[in-house]
């Protein structure tokens, strides 16, 4: 099996001499104890990087892409960690056969990691620099302080912080997310290691400082000529930035090969399954191919391939039930999968569905003005910011100031922004979960901020939410029958009555009634977020306000889920306010966009107008930003990252609020706030809407 | 950072001002006036008479709470109604023996704490971890007066090794007969609250050693022992620091109970024969002082707070 994917190695870099890899993982198991018996998180996961090369680890949760790395280099703490066997090769050492203090002589020496989720990944009380002036002096007695602190100084000078000497002195909370993970960047590549893993660096970021971090990344392995090993769940990033990739699922890689074999002409049926779940920002797609069924269980591994129980083209044959494949060298790759053949086809046999989604008849015709189920007109929200030793307000955060939208039965208004653009807190102002500062919200025409409690009541009841983490939105000590029965308990729903509609609630959101004495618990994600939409359904409401309702599942569930809405949505005409921070999804499901930043709407229009014909410098920055899924002809790809972060909401800039991070900014902007006006159809806040149109902005330097 | 002191300190004022109200009223409530005590049962209605004039009681109220308030803010507490001394000197006889006593049982309990807590945290499935986990439930099990008699009788009267009875030796003195006299007091009070700080640290640790920064320390290459002496002790002694805080506060309050056992002439002993003689003016005057005293540890506290952790200071 290793000779397999180290010819994968050789041929994807078929030069004069033969490459040697600076890391390799053999036949990696990782094995924890739980009360339901060991659990195999990583079973045989095998690969090898080269120096100058990013090879893309891809999978969902649970695929083992992680861990493995991270029990690799020893960093694996939980107390319930039962065996780690196998190979970590590092130049000429096992890893794995190091005693501890050896290990870590080669930590942040010869391999470093770049964590997800920097802010928590750094230590709170201390100041970044000397966080970052530890990695060198722990493998450098010699090294002075001084020195030390000059090399630092240089280090984030070069991954972008500015103002690196006063940034030194700084703790971790001073510092934006994308600041502190050009941080951990610095800290990565002070050694200049061999081997750079990045597990996740972009996850918890917004897509503009995602396209900088990433560009970042490349500059590292430039600098350093380390091979990367990019782990992520996210094919666009893999498709961006990755020379090779290897596919995880049930603890291995199923495939791997160059970057464009694997998007065009995938050999595992896993692969192109995910690749048809995939939302895509480029093309309107009429319905997602979601894979039926869950992730494997790790306790329970299946003695055939682990994916054969969803796979499309096993249709039960017993050699994928019973016979464990083995990757096989295929067409410069290699994918474990008795019938890599038929694989390959999966792609290409995706029905061609680019027709207009429009075309449903149970959707009224756009130009036909349906009564607005929402309505929303000028709305503002305002908190406090209180300092001082009354803890007076002393400033407001304008999360939501002034907006305005429409949302008619049977539509979806997909609101999209980065984080603090204020798209949650107006979410929840729809329901006054927040209490408006200003402004009027209407349901089916009551006004939301001037009704009483039992008016507010049966308004709550017509519009219902469903949040982002069904983790946290259920109730953990009740049965999911019963938290789903809850909103007609409340309505007096009698008790026979209540069972019997669960039962038909859960039939409708693709649950198994038989399921629904069961704790939230025992269900995976996807499942959570179907139980919280049948409790929002529970009440049939007219409205459903969907805040990030994807955003915490797999690709594979997620489009379970999306199409779910979509069906829903065809049978009841419920109206969508659907609110979310990935492009791609919004594109999938949203009828008309809205695009937020800074407490406004900067632009608005139909899905087509603001994603094929985008004239506000900040939506066109956002798409540009958004790593596209096709490695084919990336290197051409016109793109500039907006610089810098989204600017506090306490004081935000005079005139136009984007004016601040925006390439094509004049005094004019600075004066003067640009108006939501009507542009080619749709509505844009710019004063040069006319002149963006087409052009490709050039950050002015 | 400022901001933040000033607002505490302000909050200082207030509570002290509202404890002294407190304090001031909770006396009156008990039952039996203190000329009735003094006088005993067969005293006549003008000397009853008399004594309440001579002790301010046949004031207002409100009167009397201002005049001791005003009294109070420039150091005069009044006087025992018994001895006649002024109420400060007496408390001031009192407090160099319970801070010493104090300083003595945080020492201990510091020195016991630190290590029982980390190795806690860190070995827990450990021999020397599963037994020091045994001396924590048994610690905070064991009631301290309890401990204190068993001590007495075990190192006093049987083996003769300590003075049963502790009397106050100042430590600059006689450092070797101050030790002597408030190792065992101090032993007794150390067991149960080394055993609550270690829970708290040993818990924090364990919490820290799961976050993310410390996987980045070992990522680094940071050596065990620096990742935890440089990056989790720092972060695990926040609510640490609270509690001891709160544990000096009571030591400094005079442990009432230890004091009774070991006959250490301390401030609770101070206090608790002063509620038994209804010396009013003693009691109300001790206690604003251990009221005072808990609050500026607290103040301390959040200063010290402020020093260990950046996100306090900065904001």
């Amino acid at each position: 099996m290793s000779g397999v994917v180290n010819d994968v190695t050789r041929t994807a870099h078929s030069g004069a001499t033969p490459v040697v890899p600076v890391l390799s993982l053999r036949d990696l198991v990782v094995e924890f104890g739980t009360p339901l018996g060991v659990v195999r998180a990583v079973d045989g996961m095998t690969y090898d990087v080269v120096g100058g090369e990013t090879l893309g680890v891809v999978g969902e949760t649970g695929s083992g892409k992680s861990v493995s790395v991270l029990a690799a280099l020893g960093l694996l703490s939980s107390p319930n960690l039962r065996r780690v066997t196998g190979q970590a090769v590092l130049g000429d050492v096992d890893l794995l056969a190091l005693p501890q203090p050896e290990l870590r002589r080669r930590l942040g020496r010869d391999v470093a990691v770049i964590f997800q989720d920097a802010i928590s990944a750094l230590n709170p009380v201390q100041r970044v620099g000397q966080q970052i002036a530890e990695a060198l002096r722990v493998h450098d007695r010699a090294l002075s302080a001084a020195a030390a602190r000059a090399r630092v100084v240089e280090l984030l000078g070069m991954v972008g912080v500015p103002h690196p000497a006063t940034r030194y002195d700084q703790y971790p909370h001073q510092f934006s997310g994308g600041m502190c993970q050009r941080v951990m960047i610095a800290m990565a590549i002070a050694n200049r290691p061999k081997v750079l893993i990045a597990d996740e660096p972009t996850t918890a970021l917004d897509v503009s400082v995602q396209a900088q971090i990433l560009d970042l990344l490349r500059v590292a392995r430039q600098e350093t000529g380390a091979g990367v090993v990019l782990i992520t769940h996210d094919l666009g990033v893999v498709a961006e930035t990755a020379d090779r990739v290897g596919v995880t699922y049930g603890g291995r890689i199923v495939e791997s090969g160059d970057v464009t074999q694997i998007f065009t002409r995938p050999r595992h049926p896993y692969t192109a399954a995910l690749l048809g779940a995939l939302p895509r920002l480029d093309s309107a797609s009429h319905r997602l191919l979601p894979i039926p069924g869950q992730p494997p269980d790790p306790s329970e591994p299946p003695p055939g391939c682990a994916f054969a129980p969803r796979c499309p083209i096993s249709r039960g044959r017993t050699v994928c039930t019973e016979v464990r494949p083995e990757p096989v060298a295929t067409g410069g790759g290699a994918s474990a999968c008795h019938f890599p053949d038929e694989a390959a086809s999966l792609l290409a046999a995706k029905p061609d569905d680019d027709s207009e989604p429009d075309s449903e008849p149970a959707v009224e015709p756009r130009d036909e003005p349906a009564d607005a189920v929402l309505d929303v007109r000028d709305a503002v929200a305002r908190f406090p910011v209180r300092s001082g030793v009354f803890a007076r307000a002393s400033a407001w955060v304008h999360a939501v100031d002034g907006v305005s939208l429409r949302v008619p039965a049977g539509r979806t208004l997909g609101l999209v922004g980065e984080s603090g653009c204020g798209k949650t807190t107006l979410a929840r102002l729809v329901l006054r979960l927040v209490e408006p500062t200003a402004g009027k919200i209407l349901v089916d025409g009551d006004d939301v901020g001037r009704a009483g409690r039992s008016q507010l009541r049966r308004i709550r009841r017509r519009a219902q939410m469903v949040f982002q983490d069904p983790y946290a939105s259920l109730n953990p000590r009740l049965s999911v029958g019963d938290n789903v029965a809850e909103p007609l308990r409340l309505q007096g729903v009698p008790q026979g009555q209540r069972r019997s509609q669960v039962a038909e609630l859960f039939t409708r959101v693709g649950l198994r009634t038989e399921h629904a004495d069961r704790l939230p618990a025992e269900f995976s994600g996807g499942q959570r977020q179907r139980v919280a939409i049948a409790r929002a359904l529970a009440s049939r409401p007219g409205l459903l306000i969907l805040d990030e309702p994807v955003s915490a599942l797999d690709v594979s569930v997620q489009a379970q889920v999306l199409n779910l809405l979509a069906d829903l949505q065809r049978e009841t005409a419920m109206a969508y306010l659907f609110v979310s921070h990935d492009l791609a999804v919004i594109r999938q499901v949203a009828d008309e966009v809205a695009v937020m930043y800074l407490g406004r709407i900067v632009e608005s229009g139909s899905v087509r107008r603001v994603y094929e014909d985008p004239r506000h410098p900040y939506t066109r920055a956002l798409l540009a930003s958004v790593p596209v899924p096709d490695p084919v002809g990336r290197a051409g790809r016109q793109r500039v990252p907006l610089g810098g972060d989204v600017p506090s909401p306490v004081n935000p800039p005079s005139g136009c609020r984007f004016r601040t991070r925006c390439p094509i900014a004049t005094d004019l902007c600075a004066e003067e706030e640009p108006p939501l006006r009507l542009v080619a159809g749709g509505h844009t806040a710019c004063h040069f809407a006319e002149r963006t149109a087409g052009q490709v902005l050039e950050a002015r330097s | 950072m400022y901001g933040h002191l000033v607002r505490r300190l302000l909050q200082f004022a207030v509570v002290l001002l509202l404890g002294s109200v407190a304090v001031w009223g909770f006396t009156f409530a008990l039952p039996g006036d203190p000329a009735t005590v003094l006088l005993g049962p067969n005293a006549t209605a003008a000397e009853l008479a008399a004594t309440r004039a001579r002790l301010g009681l046949d004031e207002s109220f409100a009167g009397q709470y201002l005049s001791w308030v005003g009294h109070a803010v420039t150091g005069d507490l009044g006087a025992s109604y018994y001895s006649g001394r002024p109420v400060v000197s007496e408390l001031l006889d009192r407090i160099p023996a319970t801070v010493q006593l104090a300083g003595v049982a945080m020492f201990l309990t510091l020195v016991i704490a630190v290590p029982v807590g980390i190795t806690v945290a860190l070995r827990p499935y450990s021999v020397a971890g599963r037994v020091l986990q045994g001396y924590l439930t048994a610690g905070l099990a064991v009631p301290t007066f309890w401990l204190g008699l068993l001590l007495i009788i075990v190192l006093a009267v049987q083996l003769r090794w300590l003075p049963a009875s502790s009397d106050y030796v100042p430590l600059w003195e006689d450092p070797g007969g101050a030790l002597t006299a408030t190792i065992l007091p101090a032993v007794a009070i150390a067991v149960h609250t080394s055993s609550v700080t270690a829970r708290f640290l040993a818990t924090s640790l364990g919490e820290v050693m799961g976050k993310d920064y410390i996987r980045t320390a070992r990522a680094k290459g940071v050596p065990e022992r620096d990742v935890i002496r440089r990056h989790a002790l720092r972060n695990a002694s926040l609510p640490t620091v609270t509690i001891v805080g709160l544990q000096l506060g009571t030591f400094l309050g005079g442990t009432v109970v230890i004091e009774a056992v070991f006959n250490y002439p301390g401030l609770g002993r101070l206090l608790y024969t002063a509620i038994g003689e209804r010396d009013y003016a003693l009691v109300q005057g001790g206690v604003l002082f251990v009221v005072a005293t808990f609050l500026l540890l607290n103040l301390l506290v959040d200063v010290f707070y402020a020093v260990l952790d950046p996100r306090i200071r900065l904001t």
